[in-house]
């Protein structure tokens, strides 16, 4: 029996395999854009020749296949989403193009030449009925279901693909979106409907609309290609069950996923984090910084004392996207990133991107803009013989031609301008991360830095000098980083409930009933996945603000079953620790509130375990493949490196800085200051002496 | 910094609309950093590091953090903007300053809110708190913020928003002392002194292309809210020669009795963020002190740019502080005409003070929902939903349930109005129809903070302005006119209208594509009317299709239409 983990990329589509005697074994294939189903498949095909099965035996015995994919992200910012109609509570049906005022949302107030938003849901598909709830729940008037048919008939006309049911205070009480929802469902063949209550029962208007118009948009498509994959499976005789990756980081059956189609956006990335903390656990580092550097962004995302961030306040491309979601901070920096000078004589890199196409100029393709790759490739930390195995050869000649070209006006020779090149991706990288966690009031010097994607095992230990982190760990399945992260995750789903009250005269039954109400349709959801009931952690969490506030803290450690006012006491003592802790202070004398609660489930499940390495000593001179001149600027420039092949590493050899490892897929390389020690499983933990912070 | 003020502060305004500053400055209160706020906030604020270096001479201490919000002795710009400044030691060293600075809820003063007209002087605005000292070296002043607190309605929402900004700039403080100690004083001085060379070097080379010459703008606010229905005008003349910018105020108005002064600081903070936008879109990230020094602002003492003690201040943010922009928008896009900028619709908020009943709690309400959106710009129709120009979208709006949550008014409509926005070949921004009704006690209600009523921003290059902003309160039935500028009761159960222009248009509606003006009915911003009468296309009711022959000879066969390139600020002729 087989375990299985696809990632689809916007390049590759990765595939790790699990077999019974706990070996994992890694395919790369070519995503297929037209249809992602069929790379999947050959995914599958690939690792059933490694195991000398045909395809059918090797896919009847996966009885786990976990899925993340690129594909609802990709949509929505590539405008390849449906057309979508919005039915809306009357006089409101702009909320979701004033969309509050924001603008500047990544472009700076002075700059006032672009393009206004281009709302999801056009002016005229955006419809209003009579209809309106109180924020007490109370229904002041109720849904007019002439309206609401003349409405569907106008949206039927225009051939809508999805229609969003969007009503004022629907979070207090939905019965009238359900009921629109229903009408709609019963007239409209074929469109795929939704309701802001079902993807998102919590107040705020704008927030709520805006993320169930996305659901709309991505919904018909991605429900089209899990058929499709589901079909596909099936064919070649596929059994087990089909979990996919969802934006909080945990997973859920493909028909749970369907319904609620936002839950799809960052599937894949939300993953990595996992494998950042899967490795913190086995090296013993509670609080890490994951990064994921690829061809041509960066994700960034924590993990504070074992637990990965999440974030209601996300941002994807243009749209607002309020669900819970693994806090991943994406940047323009990659391999592929373009180095440029911009109009004040700067060096910057990115974020535009030389890709798969053209690729950066050393591919000796098309490219002849000089890119991050071609960098690494000049400073000798990647080989040109040895690029993805030596799938790919590498050309120094173009690379030095293309950098030459902005070291020319900054009057640097080739090999400076790609140190400069380098140390700019790299600061570039370092801000990224400082921003993430200084928004989250953590001190990145806490913290491990754990380096996955194809560049990130280059670029992290000259990176954590720059942060002064004195821990990098590469994990053994670096460049297929999000589908290990996979094998890593949870199974299970978020719930909330909007609750808006003071502390102290809070309905507490009111409280154990919102819980009580989550937990059934927990329960009732696990048995729809398939999955034993008695194997489900019910985490409880509420969103706690001061009297006054706008903006929330979500507070865990809520013990289950029935709350009393003892509880609710401890809770208010941690709430005002946490807000200490994230923002410097906190008022003791002032009321508390609360807003939403929140409750996750998930699976337990048996612990991950690795394959490991025979145990080797100290010496990692068996596994010495050659010597190259590499460029490390505390030795002086370029210097005779010892390059080792990857594979032949044993676990306690450790190698000090400088050096480079050799993998198929990617390259470690171990400045000065760092020693890397290579544990069992084939993790290398870099550490560096003395955590001495660099100065340039 | 923004994001923890953002996260703590309890104040509508701050924490939804984003009425909130943040910066950096160096020892000689030269600009380091001005990432993001109000222009009128914090482009100045060297002028408020000036005065406090010179009042505190030898007394500033690690530790200290200093307030003040006095527009005469501080260089603030109106009472409720309290800025608190945080100088950063190294080993002992005075390096830099940071600000944080916000709207408070209250600042005492005759009225809630801070916009109210009629203030005999500054006093009659509330607590004006010339540059004083509320922590020393480390210690809480808690006699001075008693005395200051004791000043204002709801102390404690304010003590809470001011801890909220003092967190702010330690935040700051920590980020840049651990700046230093990674790469050393020198190199981060170095840097800094680099940086703002750099950026002066490229703000003059951008000057240099724009052709010399010199042009003129004006602009006018409805009233000055003492002297009902007389416009107040702001005029610049704008020279450019060679690599620096000179911009004169002049010709403007004599200081007024009513509350629209705009102090120095705030005028220079408004012309130097307009000019920005006319610099190449690459260098809006990294404005500093560089960026000011090729530009000189000349405002004559005693006018309405640049008014003497004890001139009532508290309008200006937005009224002159608006005509200040849109005289230089004006301006400007004669200047350069290929990055023409029409007005943006003009704010009309008002604050309501009540009482809740469903909490029994005193409420303040101000909302910038009604703001119309941004005017075009050449190349691309106005942004939508924005609020008023000299926020520049860093303000924004909040959400009706947050609304109908804190305040005990129940919002009726909240959505673009058909033929609101100023027409050209790119079109205004729309404006905005937005109801409400009172469901707590009866109210009063300022209407201090709104324009726009009688006097309108212009579009560029033939774009035609904006509709004006209207209100009315309706009850039993009738309509009772709201007009800008004034204080009002309201009564249970009464319906508040606000109706807004939207943002002025660049370039002859005439010669917008057909396809867009399609668009623009079928989306209901623009009438078959307004399409045939405004823009010349003519839709089939029927069909929504483009009758191009129709619309071709209305057109006059292409032949383009001679258009003045430059509006002139109209006044709504006076009615009845």
């Amino acid at each position: 029996m087989f375990k299985v983990c696809i990632d689809v990329g916007g390049t590759f589509t990765d595939c790790l395999v699990l077999d019974e005697a706990g070996k994992f074994t890694e395919f790369k294939t070519p995503t297929t854009p037209e249809d992602a189903s069929l790379g999947v498949i050959n995914a599958l095909a690939k690792a059933a020749r490694f195991y000398g099965q045909t395809l059918q035996e090797f896919a009847s015995k996966v009885y786990l296949l976990v899925h993340g994919t690129t594909l609802a992200t990709n949509a929505l910012l590539t405008g390849k989403g449906a057309r979508v109609g919005m039915i809306t509570t009357k006089g409101f049906r702009d909320v979701m193009e004033i969309r509050r005022g924001f603008k500047n949302i990544r472009t700076s107030m002075f700059n006032v030449f672009i393009p206004p938003y281009r709302p999801l849901v056009p002016r005229r598909l955006r419809l209003g009925v009579a209809e309106r709830t109180l924020h007490t729940g109370q229904v002041r008037t109720a849904l007019n279901a002439a309206e609401t048919q003349a409405a569907i008939k106008k949206l039927k006309a225009e051939g809508v693909e999805a229609v969003a049911v969007c009503f004022l205070h629907s979070y207090a009480n939905p019965e009238n979106e359900q009921k629109a929802a229903q009408i709609c469902r019963d007239r409209l063949n074929g469109v795929y409907v939704t309701a802001s209550h079902e993807v998102l029962p919590a107040w705020r208007e704008h927030e709520r609309f805006s993320t169930t118009v996305v659901s709309a948009y991505i919904g018909p498509a991605s429900s089209k290609y899990l058929d499709l994959l589901e079909g596909r499976l099936k064919a070649v005789a596929f059994k087990g069950s089909l979990l996919i990756v969802q934006s909080d980081g945990l997973v859920q059956s493909v028909e749970q996923t369907k319904k609620k189609a936002v839950s799809l956006i960052a599937s894949g990335p939300a993953a990595a984090p996992q494998a950042a903390r899967y490795c913190g656990r086995v090296s013993s580092y509670p609080n890490l910084i994951s990064i994921d550097m690829g061809g041509t962004s960066l994700d960034v995302s924590l993990v504070c004392n074992g637990e990965v961030n999440h974030t209601t306040e996300s941002w994807v491309g243009d749209e607002r996207v309020a669900i819970k979601m693994v806090d991943v901070h994406s940047a323009g920096a990659g391999g592929g990133s373009k180095a440029w000078i911009d109009s004040l004589g700067l060096l910057r890199v990115g974020p535009e991107s030389a890709g798969a196409e053209p690729g950066p100029a050393c591919y000796g393709k098309e490219g002849k803009e000089p890119t991050v790759t071609d960098a690494d490739l000049i400073l000798g930390y990647i080989p040109e013989d040895y690029f993805l195995g030596g799938e790919i050869r590498l050309n120094v000649e173009r690379a030095k031609k293309a950098v030459k070209k902005i070291g020319d006006p900054l009057n640097l020779d080739v090999s400076e301008a790609a140190q400069a090149i380098f140390t700019t991706v790299n600061s570039l990288m370092a801000d990224q991360i400082t921003e993430l966690s200084t928004k989250r009031g953590q001190d990145v010097r806490d913290f491990a830095l754990v380096a996955g994607g194809g560049a990130g095992p280059i670029h992290a230990a000259q990176l954590a000098e720059l942060l002064g982190i004195p821990v990098v760990i590469v994990p053994r399945f670096a460049s297929l980083y999000s589908a290990f992260g996979m094998f890593a995750m949870d199974i299970g789903r978020d719930y909330v409930r909007s609750y808006i009250t003071a502390a102290d005269t809070m309905d507490i039954p009111r409280v154990n009933r919102l819980f009580r109400e989550m937990e059934a349709q927990a329960l009732q959801d696990c048995k729809a996945a398939g999955m034993p009931s008695q194997d489900l952690a019910l985490i409880r969490s509420a969103d706690m603000r001061y009297l006054g506030q706008f903006h929330e803290v979500e507070i865990g450690g809520i013990p289950v079953g029935e709350l009393t006012s003892q509880d609710i006491q401890a809770l208010l003592q941690s709430f005002h620790e946490r807000h200490r802790e994230l923002y410097t202070f906190s008022m003791p004398f002032r009321g508390v509130e609360f807003l939403n609660f929140r409750l996750k489930a998930i699976a337990k499940k048996m612990e991950l375990k690795l394959g490991t390495v025979a145990q080797g000593t100290e010496d990692p001179s068996s596994a010495l493949k050659r010597k190259r001149h590499c460029f490390f600027k505390k030795s002086g420039g370029y210097v005779e490196t010892p390059v080792y092949e990857g594979e032949r590493l044993q676990a306690g050899n450790a190698i000090p800085g400088p050096a480079v490892i050799e993998e198929k897929t990617t390259t470690v390389v171990i400045p000065e200051a760092f020693t890397c020690r290579v544990d069992p499983f084939r993790n290398y933990l870099m550490t560096s002496q003395g955590n001495k912070r660099s100065s340039s | 910094m923004r994001h923890v003020i953002d996260r703590t502060s309890q104040n509508f305004l701050i924490a939804q609309l984003h009425d909130v500053s943040a910066g950096i400055w160096d020892a000689r209160a030269q600009t380091v950093a001005i990432p993001t706020g109000l222009p009128v906030q914090f482009i100045a604020a060297k002028f408020s590091i000036k005065a406090i270096l010179d009042k505190f001479a030898g007394r500033i201490y690690p530790g200290d953090v200093f307030l003040t919000n006095d527009p005469y002795k501080g260089h603030c710009c109106h009472l409720p903007d309290w800025g608190f400044y945080r100088p950063v030691f190294y080993k002992d060293e005075l390096l830099f300053f940071t600000l944080a600075r916000a709207h408070q809820m209250d600042t005492g003063g005759s009225y809630p809110g801070g916009y109210f007209p009629n203030g005999y002087d500054i006093h009659a605005e509330g607590i004006c708190i010339p540059p004083v000292k509320v922590f020393e070296k480390g210690k809480e002043r808690q006699d001075i913020f008693e005395l200051i607190w004791n000043n204002v309605r709801w102390p404690e929402g304010v003590r809470v928003d001011n801890y909220a900004l003092i967190a702010a700039t330690k935040i700051c403080e920590q980020r840049i002392i651990n700046l230093i100690e990674k790469y050393g004083r020198e190199t981060v001085l170095g840097c800094v002194e680099e940086m703002v060379q750099r950026t002066e070097r490229a703000v003059r080379e951008e000057i240099r292309k724009m052709p010399d010459g010199v042009y003129t703008g004006e602009s006018a606010t409805d009233d000055d809210g003492s002297e009902l229905d007389v416009p107040v005008w702001v005029r610049c003349k704008v020279t450019i020669h060679g690599d620096e910018i000179t911009v004169d105020f002049s010709e403007s108005d004599p200081q007024r009795k009513g509350f629209v002064n705009s102090v120095y600081a705030s005028t220079y903070s408004n012309t130097l963020a307009t000019i920005f936008l006319f610099l190449d879109p690459a260098l809006a990230y990294f404005h500093n002190e560089g960026s000011m020094n090729p530009i000189q602002v000349v405002a004559p003492e005693g006018s309405v740019v640049n008014p003497r003690y004890p001139a009532t201040v508290g309008a200006s943010p937005v009224n002159v502080g608006t005509q200040v922009m849109e005289s230089l928008l004006m301006a400007m896009s004669e200047a350069m005409p290929g990055r023409a900028i029409g007005a943006w619709g003009r704010h009309y908020s008002h604050f309501i003070y009540g009482f809740d009943p469903r909490i029994k709690q005193p409420y303040v309400q101000v909302l910038f929902e009604p703001d119309g959106g941004s005017g075009a710009v050449r190349g691309f129709d106005g942004y939508e939903g924005v609020t008023m120009l000299v926020t520049l979208g860093e303000a924004v709006k909040g959400d009706v349930e947050t609304i109908e949550v804190r305040f005990p008014w129940r919002v009726e409509t909240y959505e673009f109005e058909t033929d609101s926005c100023g027409a050209g070949e790119w079109r205004g921004a729309s404006g905005l129809r937005w109801e409400m009704v009172n469901e707590g006690s009866p109210a009063g209600m300022s209407t201090g903070n709104a324009e726009g009523e009688t006097v309108h921003g212009v579009g560029a290059l033939g774009g035609h302005p904006a509709p004006f902003n209207r209100a009315y309160v309706q009850r039993d039935g009738k309509e009772i006119p709201i007009r800008a500028h004034r204080i009002y009761s309201l009564q249970p159960e009464d319906l508040l209208v606000k109706v807004t222009g939207g943002g002025a248009g660049v370039g002859n509606p005439r010669q917008r594509e057909p396809v867009k003006v399609r668009e623009d009915v079928l989306n209901g911003f623009v009438s078959i009317e307004g399409a045939r009468k405004i823009y010349g296309v003519v839709i089939d009711p029927v069909s929504s299709e483009v009758d191009l022959k129709a619309t071709q000879r209305l057109r006059g066969n292409g032949k383009r239409e001679r258009v003045k390139a430059k509006g002139k600020p109209r006044r709504r002729p006076r009615s009845k």
